[in-house]
């Protein structure tokens, strides 16, 4: 069994009158946990607030066994943290080199030769060891996107948040993010939120689905994808009971509801249940 | 090949003390000889050799670094605080350029007539505020939220920031004061309100956004300019000495304000 990283009871946020996290409990240990939910669910909110740049209202919370409200906590848990925020900002004019060593250097990495050797080791991880010399204003979106990835492993940190990690990543970058991350998360607690249902199925040992600041599931990716079995079945149209439907490359229909007798019904997928659950039309974010 | 590297050479290129011509020999005979090469890399210093080549790796992988942080380690600044500022938005040349430009015109305003003057030092006591606007914060430092993560104190980095940018500009302004006509005293009256409105746009810093707090400051003061011009018919009156010594008192208490609500840039309430 996991060793607990994370403690989260009945934690609250709000923005203004607009709750985001709803009295949210949740404990996550080592591994790979992921975050799914529609746009506006609080995966955003709850992921700032673990990476420690955004306090709760209420409720309480320990990383590591340590209060983030509290300076001296707060310092030790980001000595073993790395964050990837969801829209991370450049200093465009610095190089791929430059903008990881400048991070480096806010992790306390100051003796030159030891830093400039972690820099070219997590560029290397992340595949960039080519273009390191180059201005990030050069770079592509999906390099950029893997040069913030590169900052959150500084230091081999025991608590890697990563928020939409495989945002704009082509799938060969994405499949090389699968195989980073998978062999990060052997020794350490790796949080991700991500609206790829793939990568959920095909890299975490946890799902945790939320919905308008509240956790409606949390378990195994199989766990949930088992939510929908017995409600998926391929009909030559659209089933008149259907919940949801979708015409398929194959030209039938893919339906999701409560299936008919007799009905051709087919083992669901971690997507299927995700839309069962949330009981809604598909949302254009949880694409095949 | 029957020739092999001598065991005296081996040791006097391991330590160092071969001559140019019998190290190249062996050097060039190594990369064709296993053997030899297994020989003398079990004599050589293999830190030493780790430390040379991190050495290379750093100066032919690591980019060359910008005009100002290479400036700035030319200064004798340490290469990581260097790396610090040049990420800092106000301290980029084209930004320096503006602050010496708009100086410049202040300055040439004021050897034409006295509102020129108060030009000059309503606009060479603002500048610093702008440039420490400008230097930190959510909307203006792109990797803000990276940085509030990380475990370096963000008030540490604020207070680098705007201490450097405060004395860049300062020094532009003091340049530019310089060339004004015989004012006397008058021509270093920016120098307290600049410092003062700075600190007490740090102070509020802790309570709103840096750039909300440098714009509320400017308001405020540039309102007590105007209405102090017109009550008193003295465009001068916003830095003479009685105004001095209640900016004094304001940064003395914003220091303290900033003293006491540190933590508040560490917890990135203003994300």
């Amino acid at each position: 069994m996991s060793v607990t990283a994370i403690e989260i009871v009945d934690v609250e946020k709000r923005f203004l009158r607009t709750y985001a996290l709803r009295s949210v409990s949740l404990d996550i240990g080592s591994g790979i946990t992921g975050f799914l939910g529609p746009n506006g669910a609080g995966k955003t909110t709850l992921l700032r607030i673990l990476a420690t740049v955004l306090a709760p209202d209420a409720g309480r919370l320990r990383l590591f066994g340590l209060d983030p409200a509290r300076t001296g906590d707060r310092l030790a848990i980001r000595r073993r943290l790395g964050y990837m925020p969801q829209e991370p900002g450049f200093h465009r004019h610095f190089t791929a080199f430059e903008f990881v060593d400048y991070v480096a250097i806010l992790k306390e990495m100051t003796d030159r030769r030891v830093r400039h050797d972690e820099v070219r080791r997590v560029l290397e991880l992340v595949g960039l060891e080519d273009v390191m010399g180059r201005k990030l204003k050069a770079l592509s979106g999906g390099m950029r996107r893997r040069v913030a990835l590169a900052q959150a492993l500084l230091g081999e940190p025991e608590l890697v948040v990563l928020d939409e990690p495989t945002a704009g990543l082509d799938p060969e970058q994405r499949l090389r993010f699968r195989e980073i991350v998978s062999v990060l998360a052997e020794r350490r607690t790796v949080v991700l939120s991500t609206h790829q249902t793939e990568d959920v199925a095909a890299l975490c040992e946890r799902v945790v689905v939320l919905n308008e600041g509240e956790i409606p599931f949390v378990g195994t990716p199989s766990e949930l994808a088992a939510l929908a079995r017995g409600a998926v079945w391929l009909a030559d149209e659209r089933g008149p009971a259907a919940q949801l439907s979708w015409r398929t490359g194959e030209g039938r229909h893919r339906n999701i509801g409560s299936a008919p007798e007799l009905a051709e019904l087919v083992e669901p997928t971690l997507e299927d249940g995700y839309l069962m659950l949330l009981g809604t039309r598909p949302r254009e974010e949880v694409g095949r | 090949m029957s020739w092999h590297v001598a065991p005296d050479l081996l040791r006097a290129y391991a330590r160092g003390e071969a001559d140019h011509a019998a190290a190249s020999s062996l050097e060039a005979h190594v990369i064709h000889c296993p053997g030899c090469r297994q020989e003398v890399a079990a004599h050589c210093d293999r830190q030493g050799l780790e430390r040379v080549w991190g050495e290379i790796r750093n100066a032919v992988e690591a980019p060359p670094s910008g005009p100002i942080e290479t400036l700035l380690v030319r200064l004798g600044l340490a290469d990581h605080r260097a790396r610090l500022l040049a990420a800092t938005p106000s301290l980029g040349a084209s930004w320096l350029v503006s602050v010496a430009l708009s100086l410049g015109f202040a300055a040439f305003a004021a050897q034409q007539e006295e509102r020129g003057l108060m030009a000059f030092l309503v606009l060479a006591a603002l500048l610093p505020l702008a440039g420490v606007a400008a230097a930190y914060g959510p909307g203006i430092d792109p990797s803000y939220e990276i940085g509030v993560a990380a475990p370096m104190s963000s008030f540490r980095l604020i207070l680098v920031r705007a201490s450097t940018v405060l004395a860049s500009t300062a020094a532009l302004a003091a340049l530019a004061a310089l060339t004004l006509p015989r004012v006397g005293w008058m021509a270093a009256a920016w120098i307290v309100p600049s410092l003062a409105l700075t600190v007490l746009s740090l102070a509020l810093a802790t309570f709103m956004p840096p750039i909300l707090a440098s714009g509320f400051v400017a308001l405020i003061w540039g309102s007590i300019v105007i209405v102090t011009t017109r009550v008193t018919d003295n465009g001068l009156v916003a830095f003479g000495p009685g105004a001095q010594i209640g900016l004094l008192g304001l940064a003395a208490a914003s220091v303290l304000v900033l003293a006491f609500r540190r933590d508040s840039f560490d917890l990135g309430s203003h994300v």
